[in-house]
């Protein structure tokens, strides 16, 4: 599983669900923090479509972490202040580079519940898509 | 003009700062930082916006702290952000793949993708809704969470842009992607000429009130355009940063929600008339700041002296923090600059002696008043 989705599932999940996939590699192996949970800020690069050009349109803060997992490193950043579940990230990261990650089962089956908690939100938007029709004959 | 320190006032200062708890303490109701969040969410996105800084949670504690005063959490958010490192610049975020909850044309009313109301004021009655002072929180919970469940999943689909269409039919002009590093206004001082980069990123923390008045004297007459918002989309957009153990690799570090505009005005090409562009952008869902954007930022590219074309009186004076703090300083003692005004009128109102000291006299009072200030 790529990096992106990955993050992606840890990301949009709770801070309990990401404890529970993290507790048995920190039960089991040897972690050493070697960045402690800090917040820091990201500015946030865009592309404007007028020319085309990139600008900054903000920051966000986020907070990272980094561990080593035996002598694997990992790591992870995340938008907001959860200090409990970046560093657990970091600890799964890790898991996942050292090649002893087997939770992808469990991380797919939160992907499908974060996918259709979406998918349902994005229905009650559709909801909302409208035809207007013209009173009046529109030039061409 | 001069300043000079003032003493004392410790122990009325201290009872002033104490007094705020008064204003704050209300008749004991708890303010919940989550219904804060949760349910004023435009007042959120204001202060997000306009601080430059998206961060919900820690906008939602500075309204608590500041009795809901916009121009004072802008300003606790911008002096916390500065105590923060910056050990990350986001990849290019593709607004483009935008996950849309609100997506409307004033130009068309066909667009390819649909038009999308999403949650909006716009049609609704303004009349007051009294039946919300004993509205039963839980209960509207149960509501919407029931409609959410009721929904049958609809997977969600990026839209292209309106002003795609028109680029493909040579009505609007196209560029290639530029990539020059931006222009940072948090880090480096703004010259004029200012680059666009720096341009869009002073826009976007604008107060909405300063860009809501500018785009205003621009429709009024002080300026030529009368825009149609060619497309305006509210949605989520994925934040990704480089991972550093890995080459090709991203973390995804969550995401925003960002309100985009783009307005279409007539211009002049070079043989035929064509349609030129403004773009607007902010954090959530503070649409008519995004719009109000839009409009100056094309009225910008004009040449003219309407204030709204005038680069540096709308980059300089837009900012919430300093346009705030200046007008806030005036309430603070100004006690010798003012005895020194003072002074210089009440010498005006002195009888004169004789014509010529007279003359004499108000020559050097006009001249020490200058000094002073």
């Amino acid at each position: 599983m790529e990096k992106k989705r990955f993050f992606r599932i840890l990301g949009r999940a709770s801070r309990q669900q990401v404890s529970a996939l993290a507790a048995p590699y920190k039960e089991k192996q040897r972690i050493t923090v070697i960045k402690e949970p800090a917040k820091s800020l990201a500015m946030i690069r865009m592309r404007e479509p007028v020319k085309e050009s990139l600008f900054y349109l903000g920051e966000v803060i986020v907070c990272e972490a980094s561990v080593l997992l035996g002598q694997t490193k990992g790591t992870a950043v995340t938008m907001g202040d959860d200090f409990e579940k970046v560093l657990d990230m970091a600890v799964l990261d890790a898991a996942v580079n050292a090649g002893i990650f087997q939770e992808e089962d469990a991380l797919l089956i939160l992907e499908a519940a974060q996918t259709a908690e979406t998918e349902k939100e994005n229905a009650l938007y559709l909801n909302t898509m409208v035809s207007f029709t013209a009173m009046d004959a529109e030039e061409a | 003009m001069g300043y000079v320190a003032v003493s004392g006032g410790q122990e009325a200062i201290e009872a002033s700062i104490r007094l705020l708890d008064h204003c704050r303490a209300g008749g004991g109701q708890e303010l919940e930082l989550s219904a804060v969040q949760q349910k004023l969410g435009l007042l959120i996105d204001r202060v997000m916006g306009e601080a430059g800084l998206y961060a919900p949670d820690y906008a939602a504690l500075v309204l608590k702290q500041c009795e809901g005063c916009v121009e004072e959490a802008v300003f606790l958010l911008r002096a916390y952000r500065s105590t923060l490192p910056r050990n990350y610049y986001t990849q290019t975020a593709d607004t483009d793949d935008m996950r849309i909850i609100r997506r409307i044309s004033a130009a068309f009313k066909d667009i390819q993708g649909g038009q999308i109301l999403g949650a909006t004021y716009d049609y609704t009655h303004r009349l007051i809704h009294f039946d919300l002072k004993n509205e039963d929180p839980m209960e509207l919970l149960r509501r919407v969470r029931e409609e959410l469940e009721c929904q049958e999943p609809q997977p969600p689909k990026a839209c292209p842009r309106v002003s795609d269409t028109l680029k493909k039919e040579g009505l609007i002009d196209t560029y290639e992607p530029d990539d020059s590093e931006p222009f940072d206004v948090t880090e480096q001082m703004l010259e004029f000429p200012a680059p666009r980069s720096a341009r869009l990123q002073t826009l976007a923390r604008a107060d909405t009130g300063f860009l809501g008045g500018l785009a205003y004297s621009v429709l009024r007459g002080f300026g030529a355009i009368h825009p149609t918002v060619g497309e305006l989309r509210t949605g989520y957009v994925e934040l990704l940063v480089d991972y550093p153990f890995g080459e090709g690799e991203s973390i995804w570090i969550g995401e925003i929600l960002i309100t985009e505009v783009e307005c279409f005005s007539e211009a002049d090409g070079e043989k035929e008339m064509k349609l030129a562009d403004g773009y607007g952008v902010v954090f959530g869902r503070n649409e008519n700041k995004a719009i109000a954007m839009s409009v100056v930022d094309r009225e910008l590219d004009l040449p003219g002296d309407f204030p709204a074309r005038d680069e540096e009186f709308v980059l300089m004076h837009g900012d919430s923090l300093e346009m705030n703090g200046f007008i806030s300083h005036l309430k603070l003692p100004h006690y010798v600059t003012f005895q020194s005004k003072l002074d210089a009128v009440r010498k005006t109102r002195k009888k004169p002696q004789a014509s010529g000291e007279a003359e004499h006299g108000a020559d050097e009072e006009s001249q020490g008043g200058c000094n002073e200030e």
